[in-house]
């Protein structure tokens, strides 16, 4: 069931358009990562999404509430990381949580607090001022702000972002833990690594959605897989067998190394390697080669490039 | 839930207020100057001044609405007369305090918020508009007006050791007391609330500041007109004045929340 979902969702300030046209939908306990470039919109989407800020044109629906109206209600299902920590640094760990967990219909603020405070790590720390923080805990400690009120669905906007690689680290394991607890999160990254290894989703925007898909289908989408297989010999007899193979796409040769584009990697591999052994070939390595999320990004990017260049010419 | 918000804005207010020595010493400092300077200049009026200053075209209207209000001010000698005049219109400049105290907190509550990030997360949560408006303003308002009251007991207290008490007794009327438990919560109410409403509109702390000073303007021709005399303030017209303004902090209340405009806040301040 789609617990987030938006129909033409576009917003304008002035005469700069920052989102597009934007329909998608999320389902609940799904971690969708957004991508894009500076200025694509990310922050714009989570804005509207969250009931920051709202739409020039359609509509989005989050937890069964429309975002620009009973705004109050959707606040409470809903949690938002921003992009800044955003906290009070005079004030302690503990205060900071217990001032934001009033604004909702919290029965046990005190219990709630300690709950996420130790589930942050920051339980030993709570007393102390969040001005002697380091940046990670600033982060730990917003994060426990968005979700005090256990929401349906959180909002990270950019969680690592300035984060040295430890801190951010322990922050992806969070965000990590909360994504197999089941909470939906929607958060926007930069950080491609980041998005790959968190994400079930990957959306990615440039003013407009121009993908929304698994990783792999959208390696898919772009990149033929190929699987690299090493002979202990150059063998032209297992070449022409592995060439008439009918899911073969092309065959590269390199000496005893082969490249073989294939169509479904997972599902011909087996049979592509029984046929160069029954053709006399002798195997001594087989790997797939592997593309990254960045690859598949680049490619997105630059597909976007030239379509926007051939609509200006 | 409204009231347990609304509790919370001040606590946390309050200890961002006391935990920044500045600021706290802001608070408690300003309006003891204000009191000190007022009665400085009175005692030099009084001990230097006399009845030259009587003299004056400007005192002597004021004079005349005084005699008026009170007759046993006539009896006395023209020196004490001179002093109960001023001690009267003292009353009005305790109305400065929470102006002054407005202007240098107020106008960072929400700025500073902003610039901090805290802002945007707070409007993340069913905060609602004027819960945090009102919360914002009664944080401010309420140590502005303890302080006024403590620096009216200042003021007192001083004036008894300087042995202008049997003329004290005439300046204590019902007036000083409306003035001071009616009219000024009504004034610091909507120094505040504008202070926070300039806040919220200007694109920076600085400016914030310079919007926010414009408040002060009525209450320096409120005292403008005790002073010379052109109205007289008696209790019913006070309790007129006080009353309005109480309107008026409803009305700023309502216009204060349609102003706050959260998406401009959150898009434009950067």
């Amino acid at each position: 069931m789609a617990i987030i979902e938006t129909f033409g969702l576009s917003r304008h300030f002035g005469d700069v358009t920052a989102v597009d046209d934007l329909t998608m939908a999320v389902e609940s306990g799904e971690v969708v990562g957004l991508l894009g470039p500076n200025g694509a919109g990310k922050t714009t989407t989570i804005r509207m999404l969250a009931g920051i800020i709202g739409p020039t044109k359609g509509e989005a629906i989050v937890a069964g509430y429309r975002t620009d109206r009973n705004v109050e209600k959707l606040h409470e299902v809903v949690g938002m990381l921003t992009e800044t920590p955003g906290l009070y640094s005079r004030l302690s760990a503990r205060r900071n949580l217990e001032y934001f967990a009033s604004f909702y219909p919290i029965n046990n603020v005190t219990g709630r607090v300690e709950k996420y405070l130790k589930l942050m790590g920051l339980w030993e720390r709570r007393e102390d001022k969040v001005g002697t923080f380091s940046k990670g805990m600033k982060q730990r400690l917003a994060l426990a702000r968005a979700l005090i009120h256990e929401p349906k669905v959180l909002f990270l906007d950019e969680p690592t972002s300035g984060l040295d690689p430890e801190a951010a680290g322990e922050v992806r394991q969070l965000i990590r833990g909360l994504g197999e607890a089941g909470c939906t999160i929607f958060l926007s990254t930069h950080n491609l690594t980041e998005a790959e290894l968190l994400c079930h989703r990957i959306a990615v925007i440039h003013t407009r959605l121009l993908a929304l898909d698994t990783t792999e289908n959208l390696r898919r989408r772009f990149f033929q897989r190929a699987v690299m297989v090493e002979l202990e010999s150059a063998d032209p007899n297992v070449v022409a067998t592995v060439r008439k193979l009918p899911f073969v796409q092309e065959v590269k040769e390199e000496g005893s190394h082969l490249n073989i584009y294939i169509i479904d990697s997972e599902r011909n591999r087996p049979e592509l390697v029984r046929a160069i052994v029954e053709a006399g070939g002798k195997v001594i390595t087989i790997s797939e080669e592997q593309y990254t999320l960045e690859q598949v990004y680049l490619r997105l990017m630059e597909e976007e490039k030239a379509s926007d260049s051939q609509a200006h010419s | 839930m409204t009231v347990r918000r609304i509790r919370n804005i001040l606590r946390k207010e309050w200890e961002l207020l006391f935990t920044d020595p500045n600021s706290a010493l802001f608070v408690t400092l300003l309006p003891l100057l204000i009191v000190g300077q007022g009665i400085v200049y009175i005692w030099l009026a009084f001990r230097f001044g006399g009845e030259s200053m009587l003299g004056s075209p400007v005192f002597q209207t004021a004079l005349a609405k005084l005699l008026q209000a009170i007759p046993e001010v006539a009896g006395l000698p023209p020196s004490e007369q001179l002093l109960v005049l001023l001690l009267s219109q003292f009353q009005f400049f305790l109305l400065l305090i929470p102006i002054m105290i407005a202007v240098g907190i107020a106008t960072f509550s929400i700025v500073d918020e902003k610039l901090t990030g805290s802002l945007e997360a707070l409007l993340a949560t069913p905060v609602r508009t004027w819960e945090l408006l009102l919360g914002k303003t009664l944080a401010g308002a309420v140590p502005a007006l303890l302080m006024t009251w403590i620096s009216a007991g200042c003021f007192l207290l001083v004036v008894g050791l300087l042995r202008w008490g049997d003329v004290s007794r005439l300046v204590l009327t019902p007036s000083w007391f409306l003035i001071l438990f009616l009219l000024t919560p009504a004034v610091a109410i909507l120094s505040f609330m504008l202070g926070v409403v300039g806040s919220s509109r200007a694109k920076d702390a600085k400016s914030a500041q310079n919007m926010v000073v414009i408040i002060v303007f009525p209450i320096l021709a409120l005292i403008g007109i005790q002073v010379t005399g052109i109205i007289w303030f008696t209790p019913s017209l006070t309790l007129v004045l006080a009353l309005v303004i109480l309107a008026v902090d409803y009305i700023a209340l309502r216009a204060a929340v349609r102003l706050f405009q959260r998406e401009s806040i959150t898009i434009q301040w950067r």
